[in-house]
């Protein structure tokens, strides 16, 4: 098997030769790769495509991640994005400034300005020998942009209906990013729903504000490509839950332990995880990243199908040593007996 | 007056805005408070709140909802609390780090430090190595606080340190960080002359640099 036809095995739900390995390597890290600062890649989708093939290349894992154009896809709904200058395209400013304003939001144009010509451009680079995984965000995570993070989480509190409503209006966002990266050959959507963690709120917030719109999105976008559902840190209190919005494939990150998450999400699902991306790859050594993917295999390898990756981006410090490590150790532990 | 305190610090565990305001009415109506005990009634509070986030009993739309309580009762209290000081206690440059636009905790430390008596010009967020330098030769402040809440701001903060060396300004002004992850090591490896976490270690650090 080829790189590609063991990703698209696990989403189609047959056993491969080996565990797929997809890190989250995106723009944060990608760039380095081809010795260009981020926002240059950033500002440039063909050199971030560049990069992104150039680490898929280096590195041997079985699927890239897209990133669009202009700086990523929040300002598809008119956030304001500064590029220059940072690691990741920073939002600063907010669209929505009160109920009134949800009249502003409309409908997006995930093609205007080329957006998703670096995704295009990545699929003729890595899309016949691995996949591609084109991201976008949940309808709760658009919103708490378009919003600004803290006063959308005050308006839980201060105005639950503003929350809902706005939650509502940027629903259709969602579904016409994750249209177009299809569209544009993404063999996969990653729904990020990272504010909707238990890091962030509680269980009974992510079921009142976050979860409808998530099952919504993803009935929708499962009907363009497959879906895997992305929240990071802390989610094992609606891990069930979240098997329950009929995702593919959920991505879970460190702090959740995958044998307690094979258990709490069922066998239905694929599991993507769980690497500690910040601390085992970004400051461990590689034997540590070893271990950890030793750990990780003989806990999630079983049924259900796995995908092994971080649990979320790999930081611009991390040494290449340990994402070699990773991709090594992966096919060492990962193998299925025939 | 610490009954009336001790309900204070309750509105602000609660998160409910309009008690802690209107407590802050009858305090500054009471005017027997010292603003040290306001202080201490209040950083009593964040520490219950900042507890029972970690404990998991509160998440971070608590924190905000206390959080607004708190700003809500210092913009009551603030210049009760400055008027109660009789002599100002310094000039202070604050901003949230290019990088970085977290605000929340930023606010409640401004808001903090003018209730103390310092004369505070808030940059606002996001803000450039040139504007805290434009800044500095403007006021001529006592000290530079740099608010920082990622980790992936060190390099913001090192560029900072590094300009205000280039230009001469270095011994002129006492340098701070903080945010929630700040340490005594990181505040070494980046240069600054003091680190804070929260409302009391900001009090504590700009009155020891301050002399006072």
């Amino acid at each position: 098997m080829n790189s590609r036809e063991r990703v698209l095995a696990v989403l189609a739900g047959r056993t491969p030769d080996t565990v797929p390995i997809i890190p989250v390597l995106d723009g944060y890290y990608a760039p380095r790769v081809i010795d260009r600062p981020n926002d240059e890649c950033f500002l440039d989708g063909a050199c971030m495509a560049e990069a992104l093939a150039a680490a898929f290349d280096r590195f041997g894992y079985d699927g890239a991640l897209a990133e669009m154009g202009l700086g990523s896809e929040p300002n598809v709904l008119g956030c304001p994005v500064e590029v220059e200058g940072h690691d990741v395209p920073l939002v600063v400013g907010t669209v929505v400034d009160e109920p009134a304003d949800i009249d502003r939001i409309g409908v997006p144009d995930p093609w205007a300005d080329g957006k998703m010509e670096p995704v295009e451009r990545l699929v003729e680079l890595v899309g016949s020998r691995g996949v591609v995984l084109g991201s976008v965000r949940s309808p709760f995570e658009y919103a708490a942009t378009v919003r600004g993070l803290y006063e959308f989480m005050t308006d839980f509190y201060r105005d639950p209906r503003f929350v809902q409503e706005l939650i509502e209006a940027v629903k259709p966002a969602t579904v016409a990013v994750g249209r177009a990266l299809a569209a544009a050959g993404a063999d996969a959507i990653v729904l990020k729903d990272s504010f909707a963690s238990c890091s962030m709120i509680s269980p009974e917030h992510y079921l009142e504000f976050a979860w409808p719109a998530e099952a919504e999105a993803i009935g929708e976008l499962k009907s363009f490509a497959p879906v895997i559902l992305h929240i990071c840190r802390n989610s094992m209190p609606i891990l069930a839950e979240m098997a329950r919005t009929g995702a593919d494939a959920l991505e879970i990150d460190s702090p959740v332990d995958l044998a307690r998450a094979r258990e709490a999400a069922g066998s239905g699902v694929i599991l993507k995880g769980n690497i500690d991306a910040a601390e085992v790859i970004g400051k461990g050594t590689a034997a540590d990243v070893a271990a950890a993917v030793k750990e990780a295999m003989e806990a999630a390898r079983g049924a259900g199908g796995f995908i092994l990756s971080t649990g979320d981006s790999i930081p611009v410090f991390a040494p290449e040593e340990n994402i070699k490590a990773l991709v090594e150790a992966g096919r060492e532990y990962g193998k299925y007996e025939n | 007056m610490n009954e009336l305190l001790e309900r204070f610090k309750q509105a602000i565990i609660a998160g409910d805005a309009d008690a802690s305001a209107g407590l802050a009415e009858e305090i500054r109506a009471a005017a027997e408070a010292k603003p040290d005990d306001i202080f201490e009634y209040l950083s009593a509070a964040m520490d219950v709140v900042g507890g029972k986030y970690e404990t998991g009993e509160y998440f971070i739309p608590e924190m905000l909802r206390s959080a607004e309580a708190v700003e809500k009762a210092m913009a009551v209290l603030e210049p009760y609390m400055f008027e109660h000081k009789h002599e100002q206690s310094g000039v202070v440059v604050m901003g949230t780090v290019k990088g970085d636009i977290h605000n929340i905790g930023k606010n409640i430390i401004v808001s903090a430090l003018r209730a103390d008596g310092y004369e505070v010009h808030d940059l606002g967020v996001n803000v450039s190595t040139d504007k805290f330098i434009d800044k500095i030769r403007e006021v001529e402040p006592d000290l530079l606080m740099l608010s920082a809440f990622t980790t992936s701001t060190k390099p913001a903060l090192i560029d900072i340190i590094r300009r205000l060396e280039e230009e001469g300004l270095r011994d002129r002004v006492k340098v701070i960080s903080g945010g929630a992850s700040h340490s005594a090591e990181l505040a070494r490896e980046v240069g600054v002359d003091g680190f804070a976490s929260d409302v009391k270690s900001s009090l504590a650090v700009t009155r020891r640099l301050m002399g006072r």
